[in-house]
């Protein structure tokens, strides 16, 4: 069965993509306006919401030995293997785009 | 500035606190039994109230935490299932939720608050009432215990009357209190319905 999480929201998809490179809270947020180039601004509750619910299905996970009062945080396999699938399934979609474009100068 | 005020509401809440301070007022404490302290503010401020459930001690350090470095200030709220009240100054990023997955998921948080607070006081109504919630709404007279009250006098009526009205008020209350729990569990049902339309 389809995950429920799946396919992504544009949140979760975003945090997923920054989290390639270890990260805390703030910081993810700070990622996510800067690559999509300020289009998406994550609010605090959203982004704790969204963190908590990604590490729970094991697809983000905390980096061991970073002490202090900020969790950092990194994509997991089982996190890239759910980006792989995304992957496919907007290369599809962008597929059926361009078929669409192909057809219409025809 | 001091001001008492209680709500059966979250929402509503939030709306007052929120007009306070848009008087020029940031709000300092906020204590139990609906107890608000206002201080004058050169700065615009604003008020958001969120619900979370429980959390472990590690959780609500993280939570906190993420908040606190957007910005926020945490006025109260513990990590045994509560209410958390957050202020910041006002600088255009003052929303807590930013995606409609999130703001129908706290609408749905609030519609089990508010139905784990309609149980409580059902339980504690039956405990107390042995039951007879519906008959205990309105008659007020039976939450004097006290044999022959009723057919006292003058200062020897009023002595005991005076003293015995805060111990009824613990009986005669909850019924209400649970009667406004359920009507408030039945308006929190629809806000998040009509949230969950208005997005998906």
């Amino acid at each position: 069965m389809k995950h429920q999480l799946l396919p992504l929201s544009e949140t979760m998809h975003y945090i997923l993509l920054a989290l390639n490179e270890p990260l805390h809270g703030y910081a993810i947020m700070q990622t996510v306006e800067h690559m999509s180039g300020g289009a998406v601004i994550l609010a605090a509750g959203t982004l704790y919401g969204a963190v908590d619910n990604l590490s729970k299905h094991g697809w983000i996970e905390p980096v061991p030995g970073e002490s202090g009062r900020r969790k950092v945080y990194r994509i997991t396999d089982e996190g890239k293997g759910i980006l792989a699938i995304e992957q496919r399934r907007l290369q599809h979609l962008l597929s059926l785009y361009e078929t669409r474009e192909y057809d219409e100068k025809t | 500035m001091k001001k008492l005020r209680l709500f059966a509401n979250l929402l509503a809440e939030e709306k007052w606190l929120n007009d306070r301070l848009a008087e020029g007022y940031a709000c300092d404490r906020i204590s139990p039994f609906g107890s608000y302290t206002f201080k004058p503010s050169a700065r615009k401020m604003v008020i958001r109230l969120d619900y979370q459930d429980y959390m472990s001690a590690e959780k609500f350090e993280e939570y906190k935490v993420t908040y606190a470095d957007f910005g926020w200030s945490h006025l109260k709220g513990g990590r045994w299932g509560s209410i958390q009240y957050w202020q910041k100054n006002a600088d255009g990023r003052d929303e807590i939720f930013s995606d409609a997955g999130s703001q129908v998921a706290y609408y749905k948080r609030l519609m089990n608050y508010s139905l784990m607070t309609a149980c409580l006081f059902f339980i504690y109504t039956m405990i107390i009432l042995k039951g007879s919630i519906f008959h205990a709404l309105f008659d007020i007279k039976a939450s004097y215990l006290t044999n022959g009250l009723w057919e006292r006098e003058g200062s020897k009526f009023w002595r005991a009357f005076i003293f015995e009205t805060p111990f009824a008020m613990l009986r005669f209350l909850p019924p209400w209190i649970f009667m406004i729990a359920c009507a408030m569990f039945l308006f929190s049902c629809v806000q998040y319905n009509n949230k969950k339309k208005k997005y998906v």
